[in-house]
């Protein structure tokens, strides 16, 4: 039609092709080859081995998956029971000093978690929680928590306290405002901070580390060691693995909240 | 009373933990810097870590390190980073498609990488047998694996350096996008009037609206460059190593003797990291990135 947008597509394209496609190419090949000389840009030969070590041979995966998982979601979990509370003081409450809570809050975003979780160790170690599920859960908190909070806040401040006053009119209680008014007004909030905060958990090595002491092996834990020296195929296996339980957690996160919307309308259509 | 302390109260949950998790690591940390550690019998406070640290050029030879690859970092991310936003937008602009919206998906890809995985991406890529030294010896550029620079696990840091910008560059872009799309369409329309073509629209009107919250990005950037251990533990070298790798090897090293050390480094980074927070959400207040205009 004009030419314009087909150059820039183009353009775009290429610069899409050298950000995000070649950087994944080699660690594609890799996980698939069997012995990979230099100067050869392809593999001398293509097998199955590391995969095949990866998702079945090793017990080890499935298990750091499920702990990786479980230690996100419950992390996730405590955060938004937490968040929410807290969003709605900020937004819609008088508050004195308000400056001091806001930077209490943020502060892990800014000042390295590890530091606070290194300060706490041995304390962590004092009270048993180290080498256990819950002292990293606890020790996964102040790094996630805060953007789950900006999340919430950025949502809820795009909600006009004229509905929440309309359903008070109405006579809706405090419980009824809050459930059918604010939180389905919030729920993309909730579910940004909430992907946030899993992602943020399952990339965690030197916090899991520390004080899971090794016992406690997530994804990142059990990756490490492939990575830094071992087995090229092995490692680029479990990093594709890695990276593909990220997206597709999020992808999965994504589409339920969209469901969720879809439901609800096609619901007052036919209401 | 319960109006007026109502709001405190949903604080309290939220502010409780992170003051409890957060803050009491921090001061904790603090006080086991200063030598104070009742469970070993040590009760007084001393500076000894602190002067120990100062006079070692270890620690110098990290901070500088440390500055260097933050600093490159966020300048090779913001240029991507807008590079990506701009043509999003222009596209955005020409076609109006249902595309875009999978474009943007697409570019935001290396955020959702795990840092262990993106470094070791670029392990892949760039290291002397790597994929980039194996295209370079098929053009002919290079006849031994030796002429490829060593740009993974070398002095200079240009892994970190290069991790950091691949991952980071979506962020960035995903900071100043919102700013752009506010960017009318009649705006653009006018500068045509006016006789503005693309790059004068772009030089004109898109970089000056940009230019707070693209400056914020960097410096986020910068911020979370300085202080990350995962990248520089797998890409960098033993000596002289990124500050919280540093840490990490005096927590480490064995002798309690360390330990004290290695928390007076935590504490000097987390007191650097506040600097930088600062000035970060003093400018961001003063040129209202995040809320922009109306």
């Amino acid at each position: 039609m004009n030419k314009k947008p087909f150059l820039l597509k183009t353009t775009l394209f290429i610069l899409l092709f050298i950000i995000i496609g070649l950087p994944f190419i080699p660690l594609v090949l890799s996980s698939l080859s069997f012995g990979w000389q230099w100067p050869h840009i392809l593999p001398e030969s293509f097998s199955f081995r590391a995969w095949e070590y990866v998702l079945f041979g090793s017990s080890g995966t499935w298990q750091a998956v499920w702990m990786s998982l479980l230690i996100a979601f419950t992390v996730t979990a405590v955060n938004i029971l937490l968040a929410i509370p807290a969003a709605i003081a900020l937004v819609r409450h008088q508050l004195r000093a308000k400056w001091l809570w806001e930077a209490i809050l943020f502060a892990p975003i800014v000042i390295p978690p590890f530091v606070a979780v290194m300060g706490i160790h041995l304390t962590f170690l004092r009270l048993g929680l180290t080498e256990t599920i819950w002292g990293v859960v606890l020790a996964h908190i102040s790094p996630t928590l805060p953007y789950v909070v900006r999340a919430i806040i950025i949502s809820y401040s795009t909600l006009s306290v004229d509905w929440e006053n309309q359903a008070r009119m109405l006579g809706a209680g405090p419980v009824s405002r809050f459930y059918y008014v604010v939180l389905p007004h919030l729920l993309p909030g909730i579910a940004a901070g909430a992907s946030l905060s899993v992602l943020i958990s399952l990339s965690q090595y030197l916090i899991t580390f520390i004080i899971g002491s090794g016992q406690v092996v997530t994804l990142p834990i059990l990756l490490f060691p492939f990575i830094s020296g071992g087995d090229p195929a092995v490692a680029s296996a479990y990093s594709l693995l890695f990276a593909g339980i990220a997206i597709v957690t999020l992808t999965v996160m994504d589409t339920a909240l969209k469901k969720y919307y879809q439901n609800k309308k096609t619901a007052i259509e036919k209401g | 009373m319960w109006q007026k302390s109502k709001p405190y109260l949903l604080l309290l949950p939220a502010i409780g933990t992170i003051v409890l998790l957060f803050f009491g690591g921090l001061f904790d940390g603090l006080l086991k810097s200063l030598g104070y550690f009742p469970a070993i019998g040590e009760t007084g406070f001393e500076l000894t870590a602190y002067t120990e640290l100062f006079r070692s050029s270890a620690f110098w030879e990290s901070l500088s390190l440390t500055v260097r690859v933050a600093a490159l970092s966020s300048l090779i991310s913001a240029v991507m980073g807008a590079a990506i936003a701009v043509s999003l937008f222009m596209l955005n602009e020409s076609a109006k498609s249902r595309n875009t919206q999978l474009w943007h998906r697409m570019f935001q890809l290396p955020l959702t990488i795990p840092h262990l995985v993106g470094g070791y991406i670029i392990v892949l890529l760039f290291m002397q047998s790597g994929f980039m030294s194996k295209i370079f010896a098929n053009f002919g550029w290079i006849g031994e694996i030796q002429e490829f620079p060593v740009l993974v696990n070398d002095p200079f840091g240009w892994g970190i350096i290069l991790t950091y910008a691949w991952k980071e560059a979506p962020f960035v872009s995903l900071m100043i996008y919102p700013v752009l799309s506010r960017i009318h369409r009649s705006w653009r329309d006018v500068s045509r009037v006016y006789g503005a073509g693309n790059w004068s629209f772009i030089r004109e009107i898109v970089l000056p609206a940009i230019l707070p919250a693209w400056t914020i990005a960097a410096f986020i950037v910068f911020v979370f460059t300085f202080s990350a251990f995962e990248v520089p533990f797998l890409l960098g070298v033993t000596y002289p190593s990124m500050l919280p790798v540093y840490s990490y090897q005096l927590y480490t090293s064995g002798t309690l003797a360390d330990r004290p050390e290695a928390l007076a480094v935590n504490i000097v980074l987390a007191a650097l990291t506040i600097l930088l927070g600062l000035v970060v959400y003093y400018f961001s207040k003063r040129w209202n990135v995040m809320k922009g205009w109306d």
